[in-house]
């Protein structure tokens, strides 16, 4: 629409209520506590006093919101990693966060968008940072699935299956791969019907890492574990053509693997369009 | 496009209602979902939008519109939007009269402006656009708010019905908002709804609000609605009825059948 500009004060006066807003609450007291004392002069002298409560006072509740509101929808989209955290530790990330990146789309889920990037840095030092990081990355692949799209699974028609060779497969949004060192999506799940605010203790890392498909189906997500081959054919496949995928995994394998590869990888090349790993062919 | 009775009863549409609106089915008038919540295109809430549709009016209400921010509206959140009322065949699209973000950042609240003439003039523009590219009846929130602003030039009352009657929209009136707002700012709630064209009124909301130890009120929506709110409700129906009235109930929702229950002093208000 090309309207009447706003006046230039509203732009102004905006920009100091935002900054008021956004001014971070403090942490010191063990509670989360706005700090009228830090507003600017400018957006105070913009408020009436009342009867009741100074104006400061009342900007605090502005104030306290926008937190509170955020911390929640992150809190949501990184259930796991907070529990891991618990809630205090988590939500000084997340501020930390927010204050870096603060939210600018009018869809308030996308406020989380690269939270689990942010923490690569954020957790530098600290102890479980593997752990807390893949905890991270774990939410985030679930809330990727959960957020994608309505899509078909490939289902390969006879054109289709003359080219697949040279073809490039297209990934579903509506699945990921994950690999994990500790048993997170285990512990995920059976946090999920649990509250608590304090930190969880971490399991024991795993002996070995093991590899799953996570996929959206109608009454959730489903996990099916995948061989260890069986998912670097498949990480293989998001960034080549079929063949060349085939050839790279045949190149990683010694010679006794080698042999049994063909059925093999049939077997798996089958089963990952079965469960909805691929949405069709890369155009 | 679908039609409300004018006495229609509704609720908002929240997460945790689903299941027991699956089960159950209840007999209610229509249905409120926020817009944002189903603009984009994540399956699942598609999905539940698709049964919720199928089995009762939905309309929309919108939380992200920015009718009063310094910025341009964004079409981009319009398109999404009209494409979303269309495909629910919304008898009404709804959002407030207030800013929500500023130099590109989103604060996810409704704020206050001033009340004065050159932004009533801004925000009737921006709300009758709006009202044309739905092409439906768009109706206008009133705000509760928790400060008041000094450049204020007019009463709150007074710059709401201007915007409505300006841009040829609507009025959403929620009862609650008028109460918080009159107890935060020291006036008299019926000389609100006196103001009120309620020829206007496309839907009233209600909902609970929290005091605050200082005495503030906050539009928390965590709570049953206050009894001077329903004494407000029965006055505005007594001035302006009927009207689609709709429970909003956001955090701390109890069971569905007490949500019911609430929509049952609705119904006991207007008689």
């Amino acid at each position: 629409m090309s309207g009447k500009p706003a006046p230039a004060w509203l732009a102004e006066l905006q920009a100091h209520f935002g900054a008021a807003l956004r001014t971070p609450l403090d942490r010191s007291t063990g509670t989360l506590r706005a700090t009228p004392e830090l507003y600017d002069a400018e957006v105070l002298a913009e408020i009436v006093d009342s009867a009741r409560a100074h104006s400061a006072d009342r900007l605090a509740v502005y104030n306290r919101q926008y937190w509170f509101r955020l911390f929640g929808v992150l809190q949501t989209a990184y259930p796991l990693t907070v529990r891991l955290l618990g809630h205090w530790r988590f939500n000084d990330f997340a501020a930390r966060f927010l204050r870096a990146h603060p939210p600018r789309d009018w869809d308030l889920d996308r406020a989380p968008d690269g939270f689990e990037t942010f923490l690569v840095d954020a957790l530098a030092d600290e102890p479980a940072r593997d752990a807390l990081l893949e905890a991270a990355q774990l939410d985030s692949a679930w809330r990727a699935i959960f957020r994608a799209p309505a899509t078909s699974p490939f289902a390969p028609s006879p054109e289709d299956a003359a080219r697949l060779l040279d073809a490039y497969l297209e990934p579903s949004p509506a699945s990921a791969i994950v690999v994990e060192h500790w048993p997170l999506i285990a512990l995920k799940r059976a946090l999920a019907s649990t509250a608590g605010e304090a930190p969880m203790p971490l399991p024991p890392r795993s002996r070995d890492s093991r590899a799953w498909l996570l996929v959206r189906e109608p009454l959730g997500i489903r996990q099916h574990a995948l061989e260890s081959r069986e998912c670097q054919l498949l990480l293989l496949l998001q960034a080549h053509t079929v063949r060349d995928a085939l050839g790279a995994l045949e190149a990683l394998c010694g010679d006794t693997e080698r042999a049994a590869l063909p059925a093999q990888t049939q077997r798996w090349l089958a089963q990952s369009v079965a469960r909805g790993c691929w949405s069709g062919i890369r155009r | 496009m679908t039609t409300l009775p004018r006495d229609a009863l509704g609720l908002g549409l929240r997460l945790p209602h689903y299941e027991y609106l699956v089960e159950h089915t209840p007999a209610l008038g229509y249905l409120e979902i926020i817009s944002e919540n189903f603009l984009g295109v994540a399956l699942p809430p598609q999905q539940r939008l698709e049964w919720v549709r199928a089995r009762y009016p939905v309309v929309l209400h919108g939380v992200g519109l920015n009718l009063l921010g310094h910025a341009p509206l964004d079409e981009r959140y319009l398109d999404a939007l009209c494409r979303l009322a269309d495909r629910v065949d919304a008898p009404f699209v709804t959002d407030h009269l207030c800013w929500t973000g500023a130099h590109g950042v989103s604060h996810h609240d409704l704020l206050p402006t001033p009340y004065v003439p050159e932004l009533i003039e801004l925000a009737a523009e921006r709300a009758q656009y709006v009202q044309r590219r739905l092409g439906r009846p768009f109706g206008i929130e009133n705000l509760s708010s928790y400060v008041a602003l000094r450049r204020s030039t007019m009463s709150e009352w007074d710059f709401y019905a201007a915007v409505v009657r300006e841009s040829g929209c609507w009025s959403l009136l929620d009862v609650n908002n008028v109460y918080v707002s009159s107890q935060n700012h020291g006036f008299d709630p019926r000389e609100y709804l006196r103001s009120v064209d309620f020829s206007r009124v496309l839907q009233v909301h209600l909902a609970g609000h929290t005091q605050e130890p200082d005495g503030t009120l906050v539009d928390t929506h965590d709570h049953a609605v206050a009894s001077a709110v329903w004494s407000l409700y029965a006055d505005a129906w007594r001035l302006g009825g009927p009207f689609p009235t709709m429970l909003e109930w956001d955090a701390r929702i109890p069971p569905m059948p007490e949500v019911l229950a609430e929509l049952d002093k609705a119904r006991e208000a207007r008689a």
